[in-house]
């Protein structure tokens, strides 16, 4: 997918302009949705704790759980590949399926394939790439970023959905009913899933203890990506891997509630390698993608590796108050909401992603809704540091060198007192230049930047130091009058 | 020599900073292991109801080809393709579809993939499955895949029926997962936990159900 992260600021003032009504009240009838399905749980609290105790541990262990991993999904008869990045990945993919001359593929939603470029990489070796869960579906044919993690598609117009299902899924009759666009999708998706022979799916949990792979699903386009052909590519990012089957269990309990407000989602599939050699279905051959793409080298930040617990659930995107104003598209990647702002900069690189780590009013609330207890708000604080400092494995570049000078200088003069008191009043009829109805929004020059994304009321006649010392003065003078007066 | 990835990706992962694996605290309760039987197929009507499938309590096998004999009418059912475990194998769809007029294929039918693809995702207007296991906590059944309970049978056709007896009928998912997988070998290449039709709401939010799973599910509950 296309990196669009540098365009934050710009994608966002476009999208505030488009005021999402639709956004603000869904994210607010997901989150009580949510609230409901989490006290089905005896103690709420100790669950989404113990969620993330098993992430916690799950990343601790990360190397030996992923060597048990494979030890029994090989001896499942499962078959296994390493990528380093994203180009091995994807062209090892590319010639799976031109080996086998697959002419098409249909996909299971999938993060970590959008990461890589697969479907790209597919398409540009002329193998035909069908998304068949239902929002991916519509956003491939549309050609545009998803808007939510859950929903991909949940802002394009019903009437938008409705031309372009005239336009390349042969609808015959326009209609605004959902459902009936829904069918529509079904019939036209059915014929793929019948004569596919090679479906690709991603991971949701690949358990250790087992070698077993979970998948989590509403549709039920996964099952049919992993039952209906004779080969099933399953593609995972190295951090997918958790201990044992109960905990498995857990973190699916958890991952349905704080996602869609379900006990438990409709399918959840769990494969032990390819079908034994009397099914007359299941696959082949079970393939299995394990992709690093940079994770081992942030496994070496101890901070920045916890980044790394996250289920993708998509609770944090509803939580957020900045996401619900601009939805997702700013996030300029794969991942957006809370959870882009902590994956995308590890992913990119701190450079590249400067202003997704800083547009949060570290409210917490991403922190709180968490089942893996993401601590998102510190690891925004821990990127700014590294990117301030140019730290070379999280690939930051150092602040240029007059930004520099100026903040040593900044510290300098704002830890004397006397320099502060005497600076402000002589900045402030310079700044206050520049207020509108009270309030400096757009400052020119050497802060320009600074006022870029923030807002400050105009500089006060007098500063509070100067009020309080008046205060006294007055009040001091009362007393000694109002003294002065008992006396009398 | 070059490294191979796996081992450079491992290597790099086993030479970063160790982190003090944090201890497990109390595994959360499990509520629904202090149920009655009684009170744990109502929990589970219950919980598959919510999700809009249909839960149909029957005292015998007698009683439950009847039930199938009147979803038959009702749907309209002209062919289905069942499953061939244990318990379907004991209610003889041959003999019933005879009865009933309507066609009962099952996996053996066919010779290849491709004929037994055809059948389920073409020509079948239900699939009839047993199912290994039932949970009360939400309302799921649970499909151990292999050759006597294909994959697509629960999920191609646009309705799906399973028939359960009720000593199979278990609290929580934990239940299951020993009996399946507490071995640790011989697991089956596949195991499912189905909750009711399948479902979507990713056009703006409009739920419905029959995205590309079955649109309805029933569920006849067959025992004391």
């Amino acid at each position: 997918m296309e990196v669009k992260t540098e365009q934050f600021s710009e994608v966002a003032k476009e999208e505030l302009r488009k005021a999402y009504t639709f956004l603000k009240a869904g994210a607010t009838f997901v989150r009580i949705r949510r609230e409901t399905a989490l006290s089905t749980f005896p103690d709420a609290a100790a669950a989404q704790a113990y969620g993330a105790i098993i992430r916690a541990e799950a990343i601790a262990r990360l190397p030996e759980l992923l060597e048990e991993f494979e030890k029994n999904a090989l001896s499942n008869g499962a078959k296994m590949f390493w990528a380093r990045d994203a180009n091995e990945a994807s062209q090892y993919i590319v010639r799976l399926a031109k080996e086998r001359g697959i002419k098409y593929v249909t996909k299971g939603k999938s993060m970590v394939t959008e990461e890589i470029g697969l479907n790209e990489a597919l398409e540009k070796n002329g193998v035909k790439t069908w998304e068949t869960d239902l929002g991916e579906f519509i956003i491939q044919l549309l050609g545009v970023p998803p808007f939510h993690i859950v929903g991909p598609a949940m802002n394009i117009p019903v009437a938008k959905v409705r031309d372009l299902f005239m336009e390349k899924i042969d609808l015959k009759e326009p209609t605004s009913d959902p459902v009936q666009l829904g069918h529509a999708a079904r019939i036209f998706l059915r014929d793929k899933f019948h004569r596919v022979d090679m479906g690709i799916a991603g991971v949701n949990m690949a358990v250790a203890e087992t070698g077993t792979i979970v998948n989590v699903e509403n549709e039920g386009n996964i099952r049919f990506n992993k039952s209906s052909p004779r080969t099933q590519i399953s593609v995972m990012s190295l951090e997918k891997v958790v201990p044992t089957l109960e905990d498995a269990l857990h973190l699916v309990r958890l991952l349905c509630r704080n996602c869609t407000g379900q006990k438990l989602s409709v399918y959840v599939s769990m494969d032990n390698g390819p079908k034994k050699s009397d099914e007359i279905d299941g696959p082949e051959e079970l393939i299995i993608v394990i992709v690093d793409n940079g994770r081992s080298r942030i496994y070496q930040d101890t901070i920045a590796r916890e980044a790394m617990r996250c289920i993708r659930c998509g609770a944090c995107l509803n939580g957020c108050p900045v996401y619900r104003q601009i939805g997702g598209y700013a996030y300029g990647w794969v991942y957006s909401g809370p959870m882009g702002q902590v994956l995308n900069p590890l992913l990119l690189g701190l450079e590249k992603t400067q202003d997704l780590y800083r547009a949060t009013t570290l409210c917490g609330s991403c922190k709180s809704i968490c089942p893996a207890g993401i601590d998102h708000p510190s690891l925004f604080l821990h990127y700014r540091a590294k990117d301030v400092s140019g730290d070379a494995a999280l690939r930051a570049k150092k602040t240029p060198m007059m930004e520099r000078i100026f903040f040593r200088l900044w510290m300098w003069a704002v830890t004397r007192y006397r320099l502060w008191n005497w600076g402000v009043r002589f900045v402030r009829p310079f700044v206050n230049k520049e207020a509108h109805g009270g309030m400096l929004r757009e400052v020119g020059g050497l802060f320009k930047g600074w006022f870029r994304s923030r807002d400050l009321p105009a500089m006060a006649k007098k500063t509070f130091h100067d009020r309080w010392i008046e205060a006294q003065k007055t009040e001091f003078r009362s007393q000694k009058s109002e003294a002065t007066t008992e006396k009398i | 020599m070059k490294q191979s990835a796996r081992d450079e990706i491992l290597n790099k992962l086993k030479a970063a900073p160790r982190k003090t694996i944090p201890s497990r605290s109390e595994r959360p309760v499990l509520r629904e292991l202090s149920l009655t039987p009684e009170e744990l197929i109502e929990t589970f009507s219950k919980n598959l109801s919510q999700e809009a499938g249909i839960v149909h309590r029957v005292k015998d096998r007698r009683e439950a080809l009847e039930k199938l004999s009147q979803i038959a009418k009702e749907e309209g059912l002209k062919k289905v393709i069942a499953t061939t475990d244990d318990v379907i194998a004991s209610l003889d769809l041959a003999a019933w579809g005879k009865e009933n007029d309507v066609r009962v294929m099952t996996p053996q039918d066919f010779d290849s993939r491709d004929s037994f693809k055809d059948a389920v995702f073409e020509e079948a207007d239900a699939g009839i499955t047993g199912a290994d296991f039932a949970v009360a906590e939400s309302g799921t059944l649970g499909l151990i895949h292999n050759k006597d309970q294909a994959r697509l049978t629960s999920l191609a056709p646009i309705l799906h029926v399973a028939i359960v007896p009720v000593e199979r009928m278990v609290a929580v998912y934990e239940q299951v997962i020993e009996k399946v997988f507490g071995e640790k070998k011989n697991l089956p290449s596949q195991f499912c936990f189905i909750t009711g039709p399948s479902m979507t709401a990713d056009i703006r939010g409009v739920p419905f159900k029959g995205m590309h799973g079955p649109r309805k599910v029933i569920v006849i509950l067959v025992g004391e």
